[in-house]
């Protein structure tokens, strides 16, 4: 174990983030790394698993199925951080819940005593933006120190998404209506955050109805894509490849379907912290985007 | 003063001793199971609307979440079961954010749901998400593209998840297993219909 972290995690990767968008893996690994954070493999891990499809269907399956995840980590003594709402759904609030409801434990345990594993409740999740906020593990200062390519000239709007902060009263987040954090964390790259209309929407992924009715799910994100145009952002970023995949892919689909042309780079705020600290775009394999992300990495340092 | 009421009337006075409204067509069983399920007591909602208004899947459908919460209330099983609006909810938990009585209609959705599959009610796209997570570990698996993007970042051409230690999908494949999901979701899928 390397020493010169001073905080070290077990890095729960999910699905989208590694085999769709394998930038914010690499982005958030190298970031976090600068910053004194070590992001170990969470070997074995799987998906976490989706809460949408799988809380939909069967809610025992899917505490049973995070719970395995959670215990591959106990086994490791690390707390967990990870870099998407939807894990942070299924990873975190299955740990809360396990820790807190002993019948529900104890149904989990018998699951699990199969597979020769138990949940103790000895670790805790974490999402790796609440860490970079956090004073005590780094901190805005920290992040804005870290930066050598400082993101001036370029106007960034945030999507905090829904599963990260909502429900509130189940969250140690506060108010879930106009948030500030993440904007902290933009300006903290030299970049100036911008709020629009309906800010805290959903994108209109999650739930399955992605799967379930594209249309729908899309007719939900263009109407964020219309709120984000008319502040003239020049990205958006978010802390969920979910969101990520939906206001990315969803603006080719946007246009087949509705006729509509953003062309709104899409980033995760790795990706942008990797930018910020010098990554160059092919480190961050900005290439898999389905939007060109190039007009906004050309526009950064030129001031206006 | 409290006044005991008294209509005379014993077959009324029967009735009136269950405070809960009955239809024809209700099902006492499901308000409680969906109470149980989503740990939320539907019979505070006093209807307000709130939920509805939050809601980003309502200006775009005929999916209300507030008549959900009264289906929940009266036990109207089979209307909120086979409704396809019941898919409609991105769970994106603002109704339960603002819900003045403190509620979580979205926790309601997903009890529905859960009941909705016990009836075999459910929309192809969870099963196959399920069905891709019980052979590979992943609801989005990897593939060739991705792999080879993940070589030049330095990263393995696959993640250290379940797709670099397959040995651990057997582990996952028995939680399924332990509750017929699979089962259930090949069974429901070869049978046709959405």
């Amino acid at each position: 174990m390397a020493k010169e972290f001073e905080h070290s995690y077990a890095f729960f990767l999910g699905c989208i983030a590694p085999n769709r968008y394998p930038g914010c893996e690499a982005a958030s690994i190298r970031t976090s790394a600068k910053l004194g954070i070590e992001l170990v493999p969470l070997n074995g891990a799987s998906c976490c698993p989706a809460p949408g499809a799988f809380g939909s269907i069967d809610l025992n399956v899917w505490y049973a199925m995070a719970a395995r995840n959670l215990v591959l980590a106990e086994q490791m003594k690390k707390d967990i951080t990870l870099i998407c709402n939807g894990c942070y759904k299924s990873i975190w609030e299955v740990n809360h819940k396990l820790k807190h409801n002993d019948e529900l434990r104890d149904g989990v345990n018998e699951v699990l005593a199969e597979i020769d594993m138990e949940f103790k409740g000895s670790i805790d999740v974490w999402h790796l933006a609440e860490l970079l906020y956090d004073e005590k593990i780094c901190g805005v200062k920290k992040v804005a120190d870290s930066v050598t390519r400082p993101l001036s000239g370029t106007k960034i709007a945030v999507h905090y998404g829904c599963h990260l902060m909502k429900p509130q009263k189940e969250r140690h987040f506060g108010d879930s209506e106009n948030p500030m954090w993440l904007e902290e964390l933009v300006e903290a790259l030299g970049a100036e955050p911008v709020l629009y209309r309906n800010r805290m929407q959903c994108c209109g992924a999650g739930g399955g109805v992605r799967g379930y009715d594209i249309l729908h799910s899309l007719d939900i994100t263009n109407e964020k894509m219309i709120n984000l145009r008319e502040v003239g952002a020049d990205a958006l970023t978010e802390v969920c490849p979910f969101c990520q995949l939906q206001f990315d892919r969803g603006q080719i689909e946007i246009q087949e379907n509705f006729g509509q042309v953003y062309n709104l780079p899409v980033l995760h705020y790795n990706e942008l912290l990797g930018l910020a600290q010098g990554m160059t775009p092919a480190e961050l394999a900005l290439d898999l985007h389905a939007i060109d992300c190039s007009p906004f990495v050309e526009k950064i340092g030129k001031e206006e | 003063m409290a006044v005991e009421k008294n209509y005379g009337n014993s077959e009324l006075e029967k009735k009136l001793e269950d405070r809960y409204y009955y239809t024809s067509d209700s099902n006492k069983d499901f308000s409680e199971k969906v109470r149980d399920i989503s740990g939320t007591a539907s019979h505070m909602c006093f209807q307000c609307g709130t939920c509805t208004g939050s809601c980003p899947s309502a200006p775009r459908s005929s999916y209300r979440i507030r008549v959900f919460m009264r289906r929940a209330v009266l036990g109207l099983e089979d209307e909120a079961l086979t409704d396809p609006d019941l898919w409609l909810c991105t769970t994106c938990y603002s109704c339960t954010d603002r819900c003045p009585r403190d509620l979580a209609p979205t926790d309601v959705i997903m009890a529905m749901r859960n009941l909705a599959f016990k009836r075999d009610i459910v929309p192809r796209n969870f099963l196959k998400t399920a069905q891709l997570i019980y052979t590979t570990g992943h609801g989005v698996p990897n593939n060739d593209v991705n792999r080879a993007a993940r070589v030049k970042l330095g990263l393995t051409a696959d993640p250290p998840t379940t797709h670099m230690y397959p040995e651990y999908i057997e582990g996952i494949q028995k939680i399924m297993d332990y509750y017929k999901l699979k089962e259930n979701a090949d069974r429901i899928l070869s049978e046709g219909g959405n």
